[in-house]
């Protein structure tokens, strides 16, 4: 037997044990840390560390004058650790009559958190100061309240401008949640202001690290302070509002009212509407959301801006203008009126006025003939190949007062109208159309509908003599300096100025003097309004006025839709009227005009009612 | 021989191979690093107490460093003298643990002394005196390794120990001295006797990692293949063996499962089938004259009686009963620990390439590993200094034990060279099974990381066996042609 110790081979071979022991180990390590590394670095921070949303307060909206809109109430969960309760049991009944949930929803809130263990789930929800009053001082262990901020509304209005919170679906977490910034539980506004300043309004969510020891015990970082959200200052007039409202009451319709000068809206009101704090969140919301949801004349809907409807005979001073701007028109012209316009085959109906009459007294009667001859005459221009190219630059004279196009207001879901296009009419009568073919037009029916917000921003167009601001709702942001600059560019319309103190001198006689709508005359103020009434096939017509007022330096513009109102004058005059003089003046000199509108019954079976399920 | 002693007493460390000193030293300063970090608290005012675990290991370090130095002083022929002193006191302070009041319990072992505040581990200095013995047994003139006699002897040397170990509850530590095969290699053990060692040992881990059912058939197939080499020209009977094995225990399968339905599985009888063919196989060598297929049938029988996941009986047996076989056999199975495991997979894991940084690894800062600063100081590492330190740890490690390998080599005389392979053998297993278990890889043993794991026995165990090494080597006798004359 030879020496061990002159061995050549056995240390090599115990050397190599020893090396492939460590590349063993080696790459084992190298597996967990280099191929498995990441999914483990998760879970090594799943394992230890969660981070906890803090909630900033949403910030609140004030009416122009500083009267709150929408305002932060706190209200208080009531949540379970269920690890940490008392064996004894719990007095549910007490519990019940505190909180105010019925027994049986507490024993499934109980149910479902057992499920969780150590976590916090809640139990009842919404609480008042009053309940987490009388909780504190049964001090129920394993028991507390956190508090939780939730919308209210003083004023009871607007339910349809100022919009309500939401839960966040699902369908919403996976579509709409671009920037990630919503999880499950999380609100967001619902319609109107809400939604459209919904980014303003929210803030930013702060993020706290919780560190958790082996042991259970924690400590927190602050990783991110929550930032409030900003409050924001709107041009809404709350009281003035609040009138549209009340007088709108049983109507079906929209008011809105624009201060020219800068197009800020005053009032915009859609009726029927509803007490935004009916959509507050809490126990009721869902079922009052549904209720007002299936409603046959839509209260959800605001109608100012989703709502188009032929503009009837206030689409008349358009075509004045367009005619007096083409040089087809002159303040002089005289057409004669035998209750209606006819050529060949087309006729058009009017009603019993002088004849033959001048610009100023056909839009203080609103005479038909005399503006389907101006609307002829715009369209068959010599300077025009044909009536065709002649309708062409109609319509850009009409978009360019924002008809047929979305004026791009702040509020979600504003309605384009309908202008048509030369194609459609190309499509439609296979290219053998002339001026008769769309005569309808020229007294604002047939082929043309636009929203009350158009029309509106229409009358401050007029009293700015040719250009308007994009109708807006935001005055003020808190912590920015000014709004959107597309808010504060005025628009010019290819009109010159002059024309329009032609067109306002009509509009002031039809409240002045002769026309349609002396309803409106408030003394002193020099009103300015064209009323409209717009035939349509399911019951009586609409009636729509829109106005300024006063004449020089006018300081509002008001559009007042009422669908089937019968006459112009009927509804809308005097609602435009009222809301005129109550900004105006501050004060009501006609009750009997507002108890007249208050009790105007217009029949709305034929249109909605039918519909309701008894 | 006079100039060189004259310079020998000028030069008090003349020789020593400061290659592995400097080795021990950063690998000692990693582990003070990896401690600090596992338990230094955050902003608390007492720095500096001697609560704190690192200043402890601090202190430890320093005992261990004045130490190496004392034993880099001595002369050489003090360990061979004393080696058979210092191993029955070794077993004396071993046994210390049983005396009432003087002996700790941790974790269930009963392995612990407490005196004057500290709590020592006798057995991880123990291992000097094994070790040390164990030399000196192995350089007796005429003492080899060929010799079946020689070799009980010195297990028996080492069985003293591993029985009180298992005594103590603490089979994980005294399982060590089985790394002494690795020493007995080196000296020349036969290559056949290792074979079946290493197969238990790769079937120990194998248990682990594969299925019971995968195991049995491996195991089967392997067996049949080496019968069949035995046989040599009778390959025919051994694939017959196996098919009708499989056709039996198939036929049972249906048989059972129509009768009892759901109580058995295929892997049940599969393995009755098997238990009942030894039987048949034993008579069958008996009459085809084939002595190695006993030796070969016992083997098989042992490895499937052995395997505690594949053993049938095991599982019938209660769960207290198997927890107190596992135990016995130095393996923690029970829920408690494969939840450690996990985490210490993912503290490792999470470190990635570079590491979350040095103090900020969050599994290890936050509590999530269990014996964090002990048995797990590896995750330490692994999650602040991530593939880099990993790397770098095994390197270190690697080289000491290699170096150590070579010191052995170069050695003259067997004393020294046993002792130093001695020393090898128990850091590479304590390494491997250690970092292996928070990988992962190998079962739970609750043994340190040599220089690395906070405790001062173990800090003063392994620096005494490396330093003892050293002095070995750095001794003059080793440049002296005269060998083994004591």
């Amino acid at each position: 037997m030879s020496n061990p110790r002159n061995d050549k081979w056995r240390p090599i071979v115990l050397r190599w044990i020893v090396i492939l022991a460590f590349l063993f180990l080696g790459i084992s390590a190298g597996y967990l840390q280099l191929v498995e590394g990441n999914e483990y670095f998760d879970r090594a921070e799943r394992n230890v560390i969660r981070y906890i949303t803090t909630y900033p307060p949403r910030g609140e909206v004030f009416d122009r004058n500083g009267e709150y809109l929408i305002q932060n109430r706190i209200c208080y969960d009531l949540m379970v650790i269920p690890v940490e309760t008392s064996k004894q049991g719990l007095d549910t009944l007490r519990l019940s009559q505190i909180t105010g949930a019925s027994v049986a929803s507490l024993k499934r809130a109980f149910k479902d958190a057992r499920a969780t263990g150590r976590i916090a789930s809640p139990v009842a929800k919404y609480l008042t100061a009053e309940a987490k009053l009388k909780l504190d001082e049964w001090n129920l262990q394993g028991f507390y309240t956190v508090p939780r901020t939730v919308r209210q509304y003083p004023r009871n209005i607007g339910g349809n401008l100022l919009g309500s919170l939401r839960e966040v679906s699902r369908e919403f977490l996976e579509h709409k949640n671009e920037d990630n910034y919503y999880i499950a539980g999380d609100y967001y506004g619902e319609q109107g202001i809400e939604s459209a300043y919904e980014e303003e309004l929210r803030g930013e969510k702060g993020r706290v690290r919780r560190n958790i020891y082996a042991d259970h015990a924690s400590t927190d970082e602050v990783e991110k302070e929550a930032v409030p959200g900003k409050n924001l200052v709107c041009t809404i007039d709350a009281r003035l509002q609040a009138f549209a409202e009340e007088l709108m009451e049983g109507k079906v319709g929209s008011v809105v009212a624009i201060e020219p000068s800068t197009g800020e809206i005053l009032v915009m009101a859609s009726s029927p509407t509803f007490d935004p704090n009916e959509l507050v969140i809490g126990r009721d919301r869902g079922n009052n959301y549904m209720r007002l949801l299936n409603e046959p004349r839509r209260p959800l809907y605001n109608r100012a801006v989703t709502s188009s409807q032929p503009p009837g005979s206030t689409f008349k001073l358009l075509n004045g203008l367009i005619g007096l701007q083409e040089g087809v028109l002159s303040p002089h012209n005289r057409y004669t009126c035998n209750k209606g316009y006819r050529s060949g085959s087309v006729k058009m109906g009017c009603h019993e006025h002088r004849s033959p009459l001048d610009l100023d007294y056909a839009i203080a009667t609103s005479c038909n003939a005399y503006f389907a001859n101006v609307f002829r005459n715009i369209l068959e221009n010599k300077k025009y190949k044909s009536p065709k190219e002649g309708y062409e630059v109609w319509r850009n004279y009409a978009e360019s007062f924002g008809f047929g196009t979305r004026l791009g207001v702040d509020i979600l879901g504003e309605r384009k109208g309908v202008v048509k296009h030369r194609d459609y009419y190309d499509k439609t009568y296979r290219r053998s159309w002339n001026a008769l073919t769309v005569l309808s037009v020229s007294i604002g029916q047939g082929e043309i509908q636009s929203t009350s917000l158009q029309l509106a921003n229409f009358a401050a167009t007029i009293a700015n003599r040719g250009y308007y601001y994009t109708p807006h709702i935001i005055k003020q942001i808190q912590g920015q300096d000014s709004i959107d600059i597309k808010y504060r560019t005025p628009h010019y319309t290819p009109v010159d100025k002059r024309h329009f103190e032609t067109i306002i001198k009509g509009m002031w006689r039809g409240v002045n003097r002769d026309g349609t709508c002396q309803l409106a005359k408030l003394e002193g103020y020099d009103v300015c309004g064209k009323t409209g009434t717009a035939q349509n096939p399911q019951g009586d017509d609409h009636s729509t006025f829109i106005s300024f007022a006063p004449r020089n330096n006018p300081k509002i513009a008001i559009a007042v839709y009422v669908e089937h109102g019968v006459w112009g004058a009927t509804a809308a005059v005097p609602i435009a009227s009222l809301i005129e003089e109550m900004y105006l003046t501050d004060t009501i000199t006609r009750p009997w005009l507002v108890e007249h509108v208050k009790n105007l019954e217009l029949d709305y079976y034929k249109a909605y009612d039918r519909h309701k399920k008894k | 021989m006079t100039d060189i002693r004259r310079n020998n007493e000028i030069a008090l460390f003349q020789g020593v191979d400061w290659g592995t000193v400097v080795l021990y030293v950063l690998i000692t300063f990693m582990g003070f690093a990896a401690v600090f970090s596992a338990s230094y608290v955050e902003d608390a005012q007492d720095m500096f107490s001697f609560d704190h675990y690192y200043i402890k290991h601090l202190f430890w370090m320093g005992v261990a460093y004045f130490i190496g130095l004392i034993i880099l002083l001595l002369d050489r022929s003090f360990w061979h003298k004393w080696a058979y002193i210092l191993y029955p006191l070794s077993l004396l302070v071993l046994c210390l643990t049983f005396i009432p009041g003087l002996g700790k319990e941790v974790n269930g072992a009963k392995a612990w002394i407490e005196v004057a505040g500290f709590t020592l581990q006798p057995m991880e200095i123990a291992k000097v005196g094994v070790s040390l013995a164990v030399a000196r047994m192995m350089s007796n003139y005429g003492f080899t390794v060929q010799r079946f006699g020689d070799v009980v002897k010195v297990l028996l040397l080492l069985l003293v120990p591993l029985l009180i170990a298992v005594v103590q509850n603490d089979t994980g530590s005294g399982i060590v001295f089985c790394s002494f095969l690795f020493m007995f290699y080196r000296e020349g053990l036969d290559h056949w006797i290792c074979v079946p060692v290493i197969f238990f040992v790769a079937l120990l881990i194998l248990s682990f990692l594969l299925t019971p059912f995968v195991l049995l058939v491996a195991l089967l197939l392997i067996f049949t293949f080496c019968a069949g080499m035995l046989m040599r020209d009778r390959w025919k009977v051994c694939v017959k063996y196996v098919a009708v094995l499989l056709f039996v225990s198939t036929l049972l399968f249906l048989l059972l499962g129509s009768v009892a339905p759901k109580k058995f599985n295929f892997y049940d009888c599969l393995l009755y089938t098997t238990m009942a063919s030894m039987i048949v196989v034993v008579v069958y060598a008996y009459r085809a004259n084939i002595r190695k297929l006993y030796f070969l049938v016992l083997i098989f029988f042992v490895s499937v009686i052995c395997l505690p996941t594949s053993d049938m009986m095991f599982r019938h047996l209660r769960a207290h009963q198997q927890d107190r076989i596992r135990t016995f056999l130095g393996l923690h199975h029970d829920k408690d620990l494969l939840y450690n495991v996990t985490q210490s997979k993912i503290a490792i894991g999470s470190g990635g390439f570079s590491g979350q940084g040095y103090l900020e690894g969050v599994m290890v800062r936050y509590g999530r590993v269990p014996e964090r600063h002990t048995d797990f100081i590896f995750c330490t590492v692994g999650e602040e200094l991530g593939f880099i330190g990993v790397a770098v740890l095994f390197t270190l490690l690697a080289m000491l034990i290699l170096r150590i390998m070579r010191m052995g080599d170069r050695q003259l005389d067997t004393f020294g060279r046993v002792y130093c392979y001695c020393v090898a053998s128990i850091l590479l297993f304590h390494c491997f099974i250690n970092i292996g278990m928070t990988m992962g890889v190998v079962p739970i043993m609750g043994i340190p990381l040599p220089l690395i794991s906070y405790g001062g026995s173990s800090m003063l165990g392994f620096s005494i066996l490396i330093f003892i090494a050293i002095a070995l080597d750095a001794s003059p006798i080793k440049r002296q042609s005269s060998l083994n004359k004591w």
